[in-house]
């Protein structure tokens, strides 16, 4: 019997399906529109295109942007936020700081919950030693139960001041309070994000409780379609750092689900990044409205847990670290106040789209721009799903082309050189900000415009190589399937190196290790763990902390602890220089938390490698470079492309999916593994 | 994201290379910022954000800042043209940094130190690097540098001229040395000064391979380029302001030296494309350190007129060209050497904008606001770690409420108009300090009514948790009320009090300490056990409150930012609660709206 394993990527304006033979490696994929209204509808109709008997499906993993945009869009529950008596006012007052210099227009974020009526003090105390200075009395617990019985919320947030010191009273109230209420949603601060600030932990705690009651639904409706249809087995969600959890205890902790849909895309960049042997790689996922941007470094995914949900609303959560800048296929060009063009972040989304599609568009977007350049094929434009007008687009063209005193042409590549230049200003963002030169990196580009922008993008950032992946227009689809189960452990407890013990921070791993290895095998997780380690240090006096990778450090021997424990401070002060240009190597190192990841490796499809590659099928067309002016350009297929054959550019690859623009100066081979190398040539 | 479109002929570079170099600038401008904030050690810059990082061309003119503080990115302009203008040519070399932070060489005041870098293109100097920051811990008669009764100057802290902290990359142990005898917390000083110089070279790095690849003269033609934009769209934006001549003043209620007033009193002039603002008539230089140099007042001037012109106008020397200032030498808004001068970049900047505001109130009813609650309420202490004896000190502030605005209400809680620094989340602030805060909440009925209701201001109440722990203050508005404008009424004050252990009663520091002033004052001895609260602003209201509508009265009523009382005091309308708790506002009677 031929098994196989399934991806479905839910997106605002697509579900791409990914299907793996296990038995063969045979990859296919489809693309149907999403129905945000009845998300079952495109997940169980994409599944039925794909014609996989259900009893053959061996594990079935989902991506979402559900929980992004229930944040984004502020349709999550009635929250009921409990917090130090004195603390009410936590979510309101924030950080105090502005989002812009000199405008008096903006407007400070408003908290997740509707109404400052709906934060309750309790009369507690815990110091910053994480010693109790009031206790918590039953009594106060009741006087908060009363108010939570009278307050009709859907959903609560507790997060009490240092409790990622000491989680006694948190957990004493959340176990009252769930005793009571055994079927309102409650998220406690501890177990969301055990980190320091309040705000930020406040915050994410409230995210996390706004959303549950609707995850929960929607986890519970898909499995219940599912089961309908006759598919029972236990089923995944991929969390935003790329692991894998098992739906039911997703829907425990949903903010863990903000950014599960682009981290599909991260997680296959990097299997296909090893696959090709790259160790360090800038990824960039373009689609309709925006572009994501990661990095894979050292062949290892970068995270951050600084998240935002709109500037000055964080989730602590562990994330890929992804940055999200708005540009894409429907960013629309238009003049500002000050008489300068300007490239989103507006966007004209799906519908009405660019002026092209004819769905009545009427904004200058990318796509419009690109296909006035040549770029794009009017008539395999998702593999001709969609028809584009060229003619349509000409007198909005005209009418801005005349503002700006430019030629048609002109103004498109302009509109073009903007939007690169956005793009790759997100990326100088995610590298050199963090201390990597983008020159030492190959660029993979994916999305469904991913592959249009690359060779320029690096062309602006001296990258010399850029891939595109097979897929790229469903490539977090695939990647899906690329993740493994997953279960994160923190421990919040400061060490300073002249006065710690190994054997001290090897209690700390052995005890998270457990714990998170429970939990795994709780979601049905039969194998052995593999293990990650990680300590959050700084020097002593320093807020911000660095993660250093430790190997394990678990019950072994004091000898080899202090030694690992060494390198780890090494290891800091040559990312301390490598960041921040210095480093401090006889000060004080304070290590402020521990990190475990559990993992639970699962099998992953292989690319096939191609052995018939068709025919090679060429036309030509006339395209428009900045340089070159407007020339006859070659365009073929990617599907017919002959493998391991050197291209010069300027060349066009068209397939169902996307676009590769090959800029001149640039030569592509397809290689065994479907993957397009694009590089400078010498 | 933008590109600059009508190509004039007095432009060298193309529209889409300047847009290029200007994001670039900019964007090197934030990653300074971000090395410094997660390199740093005290919270002033980790968690406060309380510095700037500007680039400048090789002539000192100013070419890119980003989101930092208003008041350092005026004043820097002004510092780093003394620093080039004293040193002369030639005398940079690569790897050299210079530390400043003399007011009476354009420095906001003494906690602020400005860094300085030249950047060489092959042997040449092309460009400056500059950040500024707040150290915490400046070596004043008080810790935490704001001692609110200084007399002069030399009570401010260890004056630093333009000094060589680094010579070809190797630091000058001599001038380290120096500073860290005088600073109470060296320790924390060194790495937030690393953290600075680590930052210079970021912005060193990133400057250098951007002329790399664009070539020495296509840079040095884009910057030229993106001052003449900025300087012809701000006088375009001016141009659009009615001329006239605009008046307003605004009382300092104190100096923490006399009991006395001062009056900042401001014309603004209006002509064609160009600003002035003469603050002629202004009183005599305090015998206080509410003062402010003339750098001071220049830089609240060109906040003011930022926030009140288009915001995307790029921000370098351009912009800044068109505006003016006249401030009279001995007087409060230009004091002379050697004046105590350590509040007027916290408490006479934001005034000042605030007066500029005032004036314009008329001339842009669309766009001006009441007054802000205008004052930083800074609260400085220090002491000896209970355990360790480790000398501590901080610098502690809070944000206030926005006035209402011509169309909504003002923001609560935001930091003063000069600054844009962060709180210290009070889990950061207890595990640094032995004091505990007890609460930190918003403040009802704080903000002005108004048709537009300023913004509500905060109350925060610490318990000492040390045997000793000395306490300075610099606070305003405490018996001068942030004004509201076109019939809004005034915000609540400002306060610091005090209530020892034990007792039921707050009390003014005045009272219970005999200090000259109740907002201004240095060095008292608090004892573990008493507490301090402080009470932030609220902003002005905007517009006669009797025509706010019923419907926004109930609102506020529901999320407690006012009472029941203010709901009929201030706005006429008499509250009730229903049976499902809910708050109902009975019809204005006997009163009748404006319009």
């Amino acid at each position: 019997m031929t098994n196989y394993r399934i991806g479905i990527d839910t997106g605002g304006t697509f579900t791409d399906l990914v299907r793996f033979n296990m038995s063969t490696g045979e990859i296919s994929s489809l693309k149907v529109p999403s129905t945000p209204s009845k998300p079952l509808q495109a997940f169980v109709g994409a599944l039925k295109q794909s014609e996989v008997p259900l009893n053959n499906i061996e594990g079935l993993v989902h991506g979402t942007t559900v929980a992004t945009n229930a944040l984004i869009q502020r349709t999550g529950a009635k929250v009921g936020f409990i917090c130090t008596a004195g603390y009410e006012d936590t979510a309101y007052i924030q950080r105090v700081n502005r989002q812009f210099l000199y405008d008096l227009t903006w407007d400070k974020p408003t908290p997740l919950f509707q109404s400052r009526r709906n934060c309750i003090g309790v009369n507690e105390r815990v110091n910053a030693k994480g010693e109790i200075v009031t206790k918590l009395e039953d009594a106060d617990i009741d006087r908060v139960i009363d108010h939570v019985d009278a307050g009709n919320y859907e959903s609560l947030a507790i997060c009490l001041l240092f409790s990622y010191l000491n989680t006694t009273h948190e957990k004493l109230l959340a176990n009252r309070l769930r005793e009571r209420f055994p079927n309102l949603p409650i998220s406690v601060s501890h177990e969301i994000a055990p980190i320091w600030r309040e705000y930020e932990r406040s915050s994410t705690t409230i995210a996390d409780a706004f959303i549950k009651p609707l995850i929960q639904n929607y986890v519970s409706s898909l499995k219940s379609g599912l089961a309908d249809a006759g598919f029972i087995h236990p089923w995944s969600l991929m969390k935003s750092n790329g692991g894998l959890m098992n739906a039911d205890a997703a829907a425990l902790q949903p903010i863990h689900l903000a950014m599960s849909g682009p981290a599909g895309g991260a997680v296959a960049s990097q299997r296909v990044s090893a696959l090709l042997g790259l160790n360090n790689v800038v990824t960039i996922d373009v689609g309709g409205t925006s572009a994501d941007v990661g990095m894979v470094l050292d062949g290892q995914i970068s995270y951050t847990t600084e998240y935002e949900i709109e500037w000055g609303i964080p989730a602590a959560i562990p994330l890929i670290d992804i940055k999200t800048v708005g540009a894409g296929g429907g960013s629309i060009a238009s003049v500002n106040s000050g008489g300068f063009l300007q490239v989103g972040p507006r966007s004209a989304g799906a519908v009405p789209g660019p002026i092209c599609y004819g769905q009545g568009g009427t904004n200058i977007t990318l796509t419009d721009a690109n296909l006035t350049l040549g770029r794009l094929n009017p008539d395999y434009f998702l593999g001709g799903k969609l028809q584009l007008d060229r003619s349509l687009i000409d007198a909005e063209l005209g009418r801005l082309s005349k503002i700006l005193g430019m030629k048609d042409l002109e103004l498109a590549l302009a509109v073009v050189e903007i939007a690169n230049e956005n793009m790759a200003n997100a990326i100088r963002m995610v590298s050199i900000e963090r201390g990597h030169d983008p020159r030492n990196f190959a660029l993979l580009a994916f999305g469904g415009a991913g592959p249009l922008h690359g060779s320029a993008i690096a062309r602006k950032l001296g990258i010399p190589k850029v891939i595109i992946p097979p897929y790229p227009g469903g490539f977090c689809a695939l990647g899906l399937l690329m993740g493994d189960l997953r279960v994160d452990k923190v421990w919040t407890q400061s060490f300073r190196s002249d006065r710690v013990t190994p054997s001290e921070v090897v209690e700390r791993f052995d005890v998270i290790a457990d714990a998170a290895a429970i939990e795994l095998r709780q979601q049905g997780f039969e194998g052995e763990p593999t293990y990650e380690y990680s300590i959050n240090m700084r020097y002593l006096g320093q807020n911000y902390e660095m993660e250093v990778v430790v190997p394990s450090l678990r019950s072994t021997n004091n000898e080899s602890a202090k030694e690992q424990i060494e390198s780890a401070y090494e290891a800091f002060n040559r990312k301390h220089i490598a960041m921040y240009e210095y480093s401090m190597n006889e000060a004080v190192i304070e290590m402020i938390s521990f990190k475990v990841a559990a993992i639970g490796l699962i099998q992953h499809p292989k690319l096939a490698t191609l052995t018939d590659t068709g025919t090679q099928i060429t036309q030509t067309r006339s395209v428009h470079f900045e340089m070159l002016g407007t020339v006859p350009c070659t365009v073929i297929r990617r599907k017919s492309m002959p493998v391991n054959v050197s291209f010069e550019g300027p060349l066009i690859i068209e397939e169902d999916g996307s676009t590769t623009l090959v800029e001149p100066g640039m030569k592509v081979i397809r290689n065994p593994y479907d993957i397009l190398i694009l590089e400078v040539l010498k | 994201m933008t590109t600059r479109v009508s190509s004039s002929p007095d432009l060298k570079v193309d529209q889409v290379t300047l847009t290029v170099i200007d994001n670039y600038l900019a964007t090197t401008c934030r990653e300074m910022g971000i090395a410094m904030m997660r390199t740093a050690y005290s919270p002033m810059f980790n968690e406060s954000l309380d510095f700037s990082c500007v680039l400048f061309d090789k002539y000192g003119r100013m070419i890119s800042q980003a989101e930092f503080c208003p008041s350092q990115i005026g004043t820097i302009k002004f510092t780093v043209e003394w620093m080039i203008d004293e040193l002369g040519p030639d005398v940079y070399k690569p790897g050299d940094v210079i530390i400043m932070n003399d007011p009476y060489r354009g420095s906001g005041h003494i906690p602020e130190h400005t860094l300085l870098k030249a950047v060489f293109h092959k042997g040449e100097i092309v460009a400056f690097v500059a950040n500024c920051a707040h150290l915490a811990e400046p070596g004043a008669k008080a810790p935490g540098g704001l001692a609110g009764d200084a007399t002069d100057i030399f009570q401010e802290g260890l004056r630093l001229p333009p000094l060589w902290l680094q010579r070809e990359g190797i630091p000058q142990e001599d001038i380290w040395k120096i500073i860290f005898a005088n600073h109470r917390t060296p320790k924390t000083t060194y790495g937030d000064l690393m953290a600075m110089v680590g930052s210079l070279n970021v912005a060193e790095r990133r400057l250098t391979s951007l002329i790399e690849k664009y070539g020495l003269e296509t840079y040095q033609n884009a910057t030229n380029d993106l001052i003449r934009i900025a300087e012809r769209r701000m006088r375009e934006e001016i141009r659009q302001i009615p001329d006239g001549e605009y008046f307003f003043e605004d009382i300092i209620e104190d100096d923490g030296v006399l009991n006395i007033p001062y009056t900042v009193r401001c014309k603004v002039v209006v002509d064609d494309d160009q600003i002035t603002c003469d603050f002629t008539g202004s009183s005599l230089q305090a015998a206080g350190p509410m003062n402010g140099t003339f750098a001071v007042t220049a830089s609240a001037v060109y906040n003011a007129l930022m926030h009140l012109t288009d915001p995307t106008i790029p921000r370098n020397e351009g912009c800044y060209r068109p505006i003016h200032t006249i401030a009279p030498p001995g007087t409060i808004v230009n004091c002379e050497f050697p004046a105590p001068l350590v509040g007027g970049n916290t408490e006479l900047s934001p005034r000042i904008t605030d007066i500029i505001f005032g004036a314009l109130a008329n001339a842009l009813p669309d766009r001006v606001p009441a007054s802000q609650g205008g004052t930083s309420c800074c609260f400085l202490f220090g002491g000896a770690q209970p355990g360790s004896g480790d000398l501590y000190s901080h610098f502690h502030f809070e944000g206030t409420g926005w006035g209402g605005r011509p169309t909504k209400d003002g923001n609560s809680q935001i930091i003063v108009i000069n600054g844009n620094c962060r709180n210290t989340p009070v889990e950061v602030f207890e595990t640094r300090y032995p004091i505990r805060v007890e609460s930190y909440r918003l403040l009802e009925d704080s903000g002005g009514a108004g048709e537009n209701r300023g913004g509500l201001g905060i109350e925060r109440i610490m318990t000492m948790e040390a045997d000793s722990i000395t306490v300075s203050a610099i606070f305003n508005r405490m018996t001068v009320d942030p004004f509201g404008i076109h019939g809004g009424k005034p915000g609540k004050n400002s306060g610091i009090y005090f209530r020892r252990k034990g007792s039921k009663d707050w009390e003014t520091f005045s009272n219970a300490f005999g200090t000259t002033s109740p907002s201004k004052f240095s060095n008292i001895t608090l004892r573990r056990g008493d507490q301090v609260k402080i009470i932030a602003p609220g902003g002005g209201g905007w517009g006669d409150p009797m025509r706010r509508s019923s419907e926004r009265v109930e609102a506020d009523l529901r999320e407690g930012f006012i009472t029941p009382e203010a709901a009929e005091h201030d706005y006429g309308l008499k509250a009730e609660l229903d049976s499902d708790g809910n708050w109902n506002v009975t019809p204005r009677i006997g009163r009748k709206d404006k319009s």
